[in-house]
């Protein structure tokens, strides 16, 4: 049993003994006892959407699945297409992307999720190395990375580009390192 | 009989009164305007006592005032179905006893199973309020519900005919004068600015009292025993038992017992001015339609700032000095209490003013226990 607020986006749990994948978590402040959890999930039998919320401490059992190392191939609106070693094609739909639409990249390495031996998810390493492809200048003299600005990522759809706060001195053509699970900057990794 | 009959809150004791107060004029106020048979679980009777002097308690279950008090000592216990009610109430997000949770489960039809949260004018609750979260394990379903200031939240705990009670109280200034001589303030304490002051024990109360005993004019200040309670002492030059009480420059303090609920209210009508703290008084300041200032209870990662800043967003447009005054209460940006007190004094008249509005503006929305009825009654 994992709580909710150790549940990610991606994630695939049982509520009412039907399998959920989370789609989307909106975490805000709440009472004493912690945050509350607005999840966006759909049920991976009926594919019905459904909006819940939940406590930090609420427990939910997180169904391991299986899952292979594929490769994004390309997007056929509305299924992104992934590839395996073997070039076995797995569609996913758009809503099931979450947050990995954001960090979208031809060739890109990550890992599809199988439930009943369909894809319906895929999973992106922790950090992720991207390149900036938009930024305000860099600010002379400022190393200390309190303060920032936004920071437009390459991406495979154009209109997907995603923006994170990056401190002043980062770069346009700066290849950064980011969390994916927080989407914060980490560091530099090329100039 | 219709529904819902039965409902049984749970309440924990975590900030001292603001907790069993909200629970309890909620508990009576369902019972009272709604037929509603309440069951109050709460787990500290002693605190509950301060604000409602029948409690017993030594008593593990008891009537006061058409509700069913039950002392809550125990996550243990089995429970049978029909020991649940048609509504479960968690407060604040409490743990049910999982038995009981069990019991609600077997029971058909199920309840309607609230978590009650705390109030913020954050925008996001509009968004979370009424949601459901279903039980991971258990056929069972519970739905956040929010207090709030908007139409799309539950508004805020106002019994019928409370503004009628208040405003046949500061329409009579008999009635305001017997009830102040009956806390032993005299004439000269009852023509001076009269201050109410509850807050937390970090509040930067000596400051205060600095500015306001180095003012321009009289300040009475009511503070219960036990509030603020070393900067208290210190100004007394002694214990700040209940009936202290001492003038220095311009300031005179008075200590008062700790007040049952109804005359709490009847002291925030009574008085220009009050501080308050937490949930429960700070929405009886809101209905006082006096200025006040609010303490708001601290939390983790200063959580509590974003809150007052959401609620001085809505509240104090156009009213900097509460606000820069409010912030500075609450640790949330730094001042001097001899500048911010002049400036807020200035400004009050204008926050009565708008005050009225306030209240009109939330008396729209409807009240917390009838909003909660109606959702109750939706969800059967």
């Amino acid at each position: 049993m994992k709580p909710a607020k150790e549940i990610r986006v991606g994630n695939i749990i049982m509520v009412d003994a039907k399998p959920f994948i989370v789609l989307r978590s909106d975490v805000n402040g709440s009472s004493r006892t912690g945050f509350t959890y607005k999840w966006k999930m759909k049920n991976l039998l009926t594919n019905a959407p459904l909006e819940n919320v939940f406590r930090g401490d609420d427990k939910f059992d997180v169904v391991v699945l299986d899952k292979k190392p594929v490769t994004y191939s390309y997007f056929a609106d509305p299924l992104y297409v992934f590839m395996d070693e073997e070039y076995n094609q797995y569609e996913i739909e758009e809503e099931n992307m979450g947050e990995a639409i954001n960090y979208l990249k031809d060739g890109m390495e990550c890992e599809a999720v199988f439930y009943d031996g369909k894809a319906i998810s895929v999973e992106l390493p922790i950090t992720i190395a991207r390149q900036v492809i938009y930024t305000e200048p860099a600010v002379k003299g400022n190393t200390s990375g309190n303060v920032l600005k936004e920071a437009k990522l390459e991406n495979a759809i154009e209109s997907k580009q995603f923006t994170i706060q990056v401190p002043l001195f980062v770069n346009q053509d700066d290849v950064i390192e980011i969390d994916t699970r927080t989407n914060e900057y980490k560091k530099v990794v090329r100039n | 009989m219709s529904f819902p009959s039965t409902l049984t809150l749970f309440c924990r004791v975590v900030d001292n009164f603001g907790d069993i107060g909200i629970c309890w004029r909620l508990a009576r106020q369902l019972q009272a305007e709604h037929g509603i048979a309440v069951t109050l679980w709460v787990d500290d009777l002693s605190s509950f006592r301060r604000i409602c002097p029948e409690v017993d308690v030594q008593a593990p279950l008891q009537q006061l005032r058409g509700v069913t008090v039950r002392h809550w000592t125990s996550m243990e216990g089995e429970f049978a179905p029909e020991e649940t009610g048609d509504v479960a109430i968690e407060f604040f997000a409490v743990d049910l006893p999982p038995g009981y949770v069990e019991a609600m489960a077997r029971r058909a039809p199920r309840p309607v199973w609230l978590n009650l949260e705390g109030l913020t004018a954050e925008e996001w609750v509009e968004g979370c309020h009424t949601l459901p979260s279903m039980h991971p394990r258990l056929p069972l379903t519970k739905y956040f519900f929010f207090p709030g200031f908007t139409p799309k939240t539950g508004g805020l705990l106002r019994e019928a005919g409370l503004l009628e009670a208040r405003e046949r109280f500061q329409s009579d200034p008999a009635a305001q004068r017997r009830f102040l001589a009956q806390l032993g303030l005299g004439d000269a304490d009852c023509a001076a600015r009269k201050i109410s002051l509850f807050c937390y024990p970090h509040a930067p109360v000596a400051p205060l009292f600095e500015a306001w005993a180095a003012g321009s004019e009289p300040v009475c200040c009511l503070v219960p025993e036990g509030v603020a309670a070393d900067a208290v002492q210190r100004f007394l030059g002694g214990e700040a038992k209940a009936g202290a009480a001492r003038t220095q420059g311009k300031l005179t303090v008075h200590v008062l017992p700790f007040l049952p609920q109804d005359d709490y209210d009847r002291l925030l009508w009574a008085c220009d001015l009050n501080f308050v703290r937490g949930e429960d008084s700070f929405v009886r300041a809101q209905w006082a339609l006096r200025p006040f200032v609010w303490h708001i209870y601290p939390q983790d990662e200063n959580l509590h700032h974003k809150k007052l800043r959401a609620f001085l967003g809505r509240y104090a447009q156009g009213l900097d000095a509460l606000a820069d005054f409010s912030l500075c209460w609450n640790g949330a940006q730094a001042g001097e209490m001899d500048k911010l007190w002049p400036a807020l004094q200035a400004e009050t008249p204008t926050i009565a003013e708008k005050a009225g509005e306030w209240a009109q503006k939330v008396l729209e929305i409807g009240d917390l226990a009838t909003n909660l009825v109606t959702f109750v009654r939706s969800h059967r």
